[in-house]
């Protein structure tokens, strides 16, 4: 009864909303639209395709042709539906995030079974009750639905809002072990924004210790079965574009080289507004790495018996530093959190964390109508409330893999910081 | 009330060869046979003409430099040519024109048309058309001097010498043209000859110059000694169909008096001859009352363009036709949008309507950011005595610091739209007919509709700007904030936890204690 209730209360708060003056503000706010996702350059791209222009030829049209396309027939048959299939969209990620945390507490359950020798006694009052554990999926619902960055997101009727169903049900696939639909998806997702391709790798953990068997088939299965999903769609993506491959341009190479440099809430913009142009490429390329691939190996090596606590990180790395990030991405990693309630408690910067969340988020707004419209303030005002936000999320990231680490300690040595009777700390060493 | 002054010396050039070239300036032959060009428009303008108030001029030209070119159909590579072009032009001038690149040419299907013989049966309009303007490029005497060097007697003798630059880069208006086109040396047109067109056009504003009459020696600080003594002809013509409302006396008197009818409209042109051995003269109007003020009549077809919004974010442009005729008229509307302007055609609204049934014909080609301008040209059907409004939104580019220009905050010009229209009454009409060579064409040259490109002004926006003095301190920050993620996560993937005993943190006298303690042993 509850859960109906939070789902009606989100969709009514998300109506409302679309359908408020304030819509067409909040539709081209920066933080909410980039030039990658935003409704504006959808209704462009639509209208150039309704008028045989082609959208790639021109600047003004960077999402997928697959995306062009459905959104061009939704237009043409059913445009009153519109806010509608938003809100839609944005309900089912929430159910497709719920049901992943439901599956991912079971998970959790059985491999605290699985390892309950190893905790040492003092640690015994940690493990996880079914009453603590049941309340996660609400928790995670919750967040996805009433969280204002992913209400503003679904609200300013970006694309973000179908990015993030398909990587709610790619999640939610590979959770339950259904290796097509989590393929799909994730090539679904990749080929809209390119960087979920880095979720392959704990997507293809979790497959394989799902369905029990041969570890090393399960992997290349599911690399081969989402290769060929990716290809297939680039492949699908040229058939609507009349066998054109010049999309790949106007996407890909878009996110890539990051030529629009209109601000947003991530790092780039100002960066390469103010890069000496002879370094361009090698920071450009140092960055993209960054987003990408960096710590793809690194992390998967660490958390390799968490897949899903690699997979919440790597959503929030790639959205802190992907080269268009908007806060439907950052409410999308943040729904993800509650599933690791439990790693709260050793949480050091939240608080932190929480106000510099709180104040960037009111002071970006301001900042940017003090530099654009009233003209008293410069662009290194907004940059600086954009390092912030980048800087706390870090740190929010950051902060939950050292508390599982610190909690696997607690587990094992007990909660007593002692070496021989003297007090001790816990460092890395 | 304004004078309208107007200088033409028009230069064939007979025959093929440009080895021999006595009259025609050498440079410009080389220049239209080595980049095969056919047909070459090259104005540089200063100031912004009021088709409101002033009428049509005879050439309309966008305010800054622009230049115009039809290529031959052997060009292979019409982009090279046209860069090679505009880069000798610049030479020759002292113009920005290197400027000109791919991110601000366009090749225009329907506005522009070529003013001389060209083969029949190819489409000239679209494929070896290139079409640039620089409107904030300042006209100044760097200009001038090259140009009036093109000229048979440069400045020393005939109508040149008359422009002298200290007066008259002091008017409201002055522009500065070449105009090179083929023209046909026989009636069947087997065969053709090249005409340069050199033209100034002037407008003086009677508040400024201080009275309603003027003289030669008030306009250009001079009187005209003669005609250049290798002209074949040198005529003024002055239009006095205004002496009716606001009588004025010519002084010295005219030749004659011809009565024109074009169109519609009867003008009456005092003609002056001028010979080579003239004495020197400084033709005047003395007005009977001064400074009265007259109604203009507004011309035919007039629009104002303007931008909209507020902030930096998002804005729009209008642009405003007026048809004041009884009946329909036809016209292309060309926008040229350079890239850090990115129109968005699906905002595209004429009179406030998405698909108004007054366009019949819509070419649009996106542009790209730092190659590629946006270029929208519409044909349209004005209804007789209406407004039409077109608007169509842009949003504000964020450009990289080392693309803004020398005094950043100074603005970014948005060059003029291009309106070609074919009008139906020749009021205010002035231009030469396409069959003609001299203004003496113009006389009685009624046609069943009359062709005209005019310019809309041109206008300003204020693009954001990043803070110019900081590039050190955003890249050292930024790759701060990577390094904070980065130092972390490699701590975590390269370390593990392990308890550290810690004992009792020690006052500060019990360290510098231990500090001796440390060096005695």
């Amino acid at each position: 009864m509850a859960l109906v209730l939070k789902y009606v209360v989100a969709v009514l708060v998300r109506y409302w909303l679309i359908h408020s003056d304030y819509w067409q503000t909040l539709a081209n706010r920066v933080e909410i639209a980039t030039p990658l996702n935003s409704w504006k350059r959808l209704i462009e791209g639509i209208y150039l395709f309704e008028h045989n222009i082609d959208p790639y030829d021109g600047d003004s049209f960077h999402e997928s042709p697959l995306l062009l396309i459905s959104f061009y027939s939704l237009l043409k048959y059913a445009p009153y539906l519109l806010p509608g299939v938003f809100t839609l969209i944005d309900i089912l990620t929430a159910y497709f995030l719920y049901k992943t945390a439901k599956i991912f507490v079971r998970i959790l359950k059985r491999n605290q079974e699985n390892n309950i020798e190893v905790i040492s006694d003092e640690s015994k009052a940690m493990i996880l009750t079914n009453l603590q554990l049941e309340e996660v999926p609400e928790y995670v619902l919750s967040v996805y639905l009433f969280n204002p960055y992913s209400v503003l997101n679904c609200v300013g009727m970006t694309t973000t809002v179908v990015q993030n169903l398909l990587l709610a049900v790619s999640l939610w696939g590979s959770v339950a072990g259904h290796r097509l639909v989590a393929c799909i998806f994730i090539a679904l997702a990749t080929h809209q924004a390119l960087y979920p391709i880095t979720l392959i790798v704990p997507i293809s953990i979790l497959l394989a210790d799902v369905n029990k068997g041969c570890k090393k088939c399960s992997y290349i299965r599911t690399l081969l079965v989402f290769i060929l999903c990716w290809g297939f769609l680039i492949f699908i993506s040229a058939y609507i574009m009349n066998g054109s491959y010049s999309y790949i341009y106007n996407t890909y190479g878009f996110i890539l080289t990051v030529p629009d440099l209109k601000p947003n809430i991530g790092l780039f913009w100002y960066f390469f507004t103010e890069m000496f142009e002879h370094f361009r490429l090698l920071f450009v390329c140092a960055f993209q790495i960054n987003a990408l691939i960096l710590y793809v190996v690194p992390l998967t090596l660490r958390f390799k018996n968490e897949p899903i606590l690699l997979a919440t990180v790597l959503i929030a790395l790639s959205t802190i530093f992907r080269s268009y990030p908007c806060v439907g991405d950052v409410g999308f990693y943040l729904a993800l959190l509650p599933m690791w309630k439990h790693l709260f408690t050793f949480m050091q910067q939240k608080f932190i964390a929480g106000c510099a969340f709180i104040i960037t988020s009111v002071l970006g707004p301001t900042v940017w109508h003090l530099w654009i419209y009233s003209g008293s303030a410069n662009a290194n005002f907004f940059f600086g409330v954009t390092l912030s936000f980048a800087t706390a999320q870090i740190f929010l990231i950051t902060d939950l893999m050292f508390a599982y680490l610190k909690r696997e300690f607690t587990l094992k040595h007990g909660s007593s910081r002692q070496v021989d009777g003297k007090p001790a700390k816990l460092v890395l060493r | 009330m304004h004078l309208y002054v107007y200088f033409q010396f028009i230069t064939l050039i007979t025959g093929n060869t440009y080895e021999h070239s006595h009259l025609a300036p050498r440079s410009l032959k080389e220049i239209m046979s080595r980049f095969q060009v056919e047909e070459l428009h090259l104005t540089l303008t200063e100031g912004q003409w009021r088709h409101k108030q002033w009428g049509y001029p005879v050439m309309d030209a966008a305010p800054g430099a622009e230049l115009y070119a039809w290529f031959s159909p052997t060009v292979t590579d019409v982009n090279d040519n046209w860069k090679k072009l505009s880069a000798t032009l610049s030479g020759l001038f002292c113009a920005s024109l290197n400027f000109i690149d791919a991110h601000n040419t366009i090749s225009p299907k329907m506005a522009l048309t070529p003013l001389g013989a060209m083969n029949i049966g190819l489409n000239y309009t679209s494929q070896f058309a290139r079409y640039a303007s620089l409107p904030r490029e300042i006209v100044c005497t760097e200009n001038l001097t090259p140009w009036k060097k093109l000229l048979p007697c440069e400045s020393s003798h005939g109508f040149a010498s008359l422009l002298n630059s200290r007066l008259i880069h002091n008017t409201n208006y002055h522009s500065i043209g070449v105009h090179i086109r083929k023209v046909c040396s026989n009636n069947e047109c087997t065969n053709y000859n090249f005409e340069v067109k050199q033209t100034v056009a002037l407008v003086y504003d009677f508040k400024i110059i201080n009275s309603m009459n003027w003289s030669f020696k008030l306009l250009f600080g001079q009187g005209l000694f003669g005609g250049c003594p290798l002209s074949s002809s040198s005529k003024i013509y002055i239009d006095v169909t205004s002496n009716d409302t606001l009588p004025f006396k010519l002084s010295p008197k005219p030749i004659s008096i011809i009565q024109s009818q074009r169109g519609g409209s009867d003008t009456l042109l005092a003609v002056y001859v001028i010979k080579a051995d003239s004495p020197m003269i400084n033709i005047g109007a003395k007005h009977s009352i001064d400074n009265k003020f007259s109604v203009t009549i507004p011309p035919p077809l007039h629009f104002n363009r303007y931008v909209l919004g507020y902030g930096k974010e998002f804005g729009g442009i209008v642009t405003e036709i007026t048809n004041n005729y009884w009946a329909p008229i036809d016209i292309v509307l060309l926008e040229n949008a350079p890239w850090w302007l990115p129109i968005q055609l699906s905002t595209l609204r004429i009179n406030g309507e998405a698909e108004s049934s007054l366009i019949l014909k819509q070419y649009y080609s996106p542009g790209r950011s730092r190659q590629r301008p946006y270029h929208l040209e519409l044909l349209m059907r004005l209804p007789p005595k209406s407004t039409t409004t077109v608007t169509i939104d842009f949003e504000f580019v964020f450009l990289k610091w080392q693309e803004y220009p020398p005094d950043a905050n100074h603005g970014f010009y948005i060059g003029s739209a291009l309106i070609s229209a074919k009008l139906p009454t020749a009021k205010n009409y002035t231009s030469i007919p396409i069959d003609g060579t001299t203004l003496e064409s113009v006389i009685n040259a009624s046609k069943p509709w009359y062709p005209a490109v005019f310019r809309t002004n041109g206008a300003m926006v204020s693009l954001p700007t990043p803070d110019f003095s900081m590039p050190y301190n955003v890249i050292c920050l930024a790759c701060t904030v990577v390094a904070l993620a980065f130092g972390p996560l490699h701590n975590i993937c390269t370390k593990e936890l392990v308890l550290k005993p810690s004992g009792t943190s020690l006052s500060l006298r019990q360290r510098i204690i231990n500090l001796f303690k440390k060096k005695k042993d």
